[in-house]
C-alpha cells in the first residue's frame, strides 16, 4: 500500500455546504452595517473634587486682599488730607501773623 | 454577489477569493477538526477576518498564504477553546477489516480519523503536505518552524500511521 498516495486521496479537498459563500456574504454585510450606538447621557465634564475648595479659597483670599487694599487706600487718602490741612493751617497762621503786624 | 471591497483597493474582489478558496479553507479546517459544522464555522470566521484585512493582501498568492496560515491558527484555537480532545484516540480507531483493499472508502475514513488524532502541530503539517501538496519548505514558512522540524513531523507521523495500519493488517496488502 502506498500510504502517501492513500493520504493524498483521503485528504483531498472537500466542498463546504452550497450556501457557504452566501452565508459568508451575509455575515460580512452584517459586520459592515452601521453600528447603532446606545443612547447614553451626555458625558458631564468631570470636575475634580478639589476645584470647588480651591475656588472658595481663592475667593476668600481675594476678598481679604481687596479689603486690605481698600483699607490701605483709605489710610493714604487720610494722610494726604491731613497733610493738606497742615499746609493750609500753616499758610493761614502765616497770613494771620502778617495781618496782626500790619495793624 | 459580495461587493464590499473595491477592485481598486485590493486588486481583486473578496467574493472571488471566497469562491476560489472556500474549498481549501473549509477542507483544511475539516481535516483538522474532523467536524463538518465546526469546520464551516471556522472557515466563515477566516473569511470574515480576510475581509477585515483585505487592505493588507498584496496579491493572489499572498491571499492563499494568508488563508492557509490563518485557518490553521483558527483551527488550533478552536481545538483548544473547546478543549476538544481528538474525538477518537489513536488506539480506539476501529479496526479495519482484514481484507481492506486499496482506495477502500473505509481506509480513507480511517486515515482521516487517524490524522485527526495527531497532536496539533504534526496534524497541521500532515494536512498541509497531503491536502495542499505543499513541500516541506513551504510548510516550514507557513507554520513558522524550521524545515528540519517539518520533516521530522512528517516522518514520525507517517511511521506512526503505517505502524497502526500494519498492525491491523491494512498495510500488508
Amino acid at each position: 500500500m502506498d500510504l502517501e498516495k492513500e493520504l493524498s486521496q483521503a485528504l483531498r479537498r472537500k466542498e463546504p455546504s452550497p450556501d457557504f459563500a452566501a452565508r459568508v456574504a451575509a455575515r460580512v454585510a452584517a459586520q459592515a452595517a452601521p453600528v447603532v450606538m446606545p443612547v447614553t447621557k451626555p458625558r458631564v465634564f468631570a470636575v475634580p473634587r478639589w476645584l470647588p475648595v480651591a475656588a472658595a479659597v481663592l475667593v476668600v483670599i481675594g476678598g481679604v486682599g481687596e479689603a486690605a487694599w481698600r483699607r490701605h487706600q483709605g489710610m493714604v487718602a487720610k494722610e494726604q488730607v491731613m497733610l493738606a490741612m497742615r499746609i493750609t493751617a500753616g499758610k493761614l497762621n502765616h497770613i494771620q501773623t502778617h495781618v496782626r503786624e500790619a495793624r | 454577489m459580495i461587493e464590499l471591497e473595491s477592485v481598486e483597493q485590493t486588486g481583486f474582489e473578496f467574493a472571488d477569493l471566497v469562491r476560489e478558496h472556500q474549498s481549501m479553507v473549509f477542507s483544511l479546517s475539516y481535516h483538522f477538526l474532523h467536524d463538518r459544522d465546526q469546520a464551516e464555522e471556522v472557515a466563515q470566521e477566516v473569511f470574515l477576518a480576510l475581509h477585515r484585512h483585505m487592505a493588507d493582501i498584496k496579491s493572489a498568492e499572498h491571499a492563499v498564504f494568508w488563508l492557509r496560515k490563518v485557518v490553521v491558527q483558527r483551527s488550533i484555537d478552536e481545538t483548544r477553546r473547546r478543549k476538544r480532545r481528538p474525538q477518537v484516540a489513536l488506539e480506539q480507531v476501529a479496526e479495519p477489516a482484514a481484507h481492506a483493499v486499496q482506495h477502500d472508502p473505509m481506509l480513507g475514513d480511517i486515515l482521516r480519523r487517524l490524522i485527526a488524532t495527531l497532536p496539533e502541530t504534526p496534524r497541521a503539517v500532515m494536512i498541509m503536505r497531503y491536502q495542499e501538496d505543499l513541500e516541506p519548505m513551504e510548510i516550514a514558512e507557513l507554520l513558522d518552524m524550521p524545515i528540519g522540524t517539518v520533516k521530522s513531523h512528517l516522518q514520525r507521523s507517517l511511521a506512526l500511521l503505517r505502524e497502526k495500519l500494519q498492525r491491523r493488517g491494512v498495510g500488508d496488502r
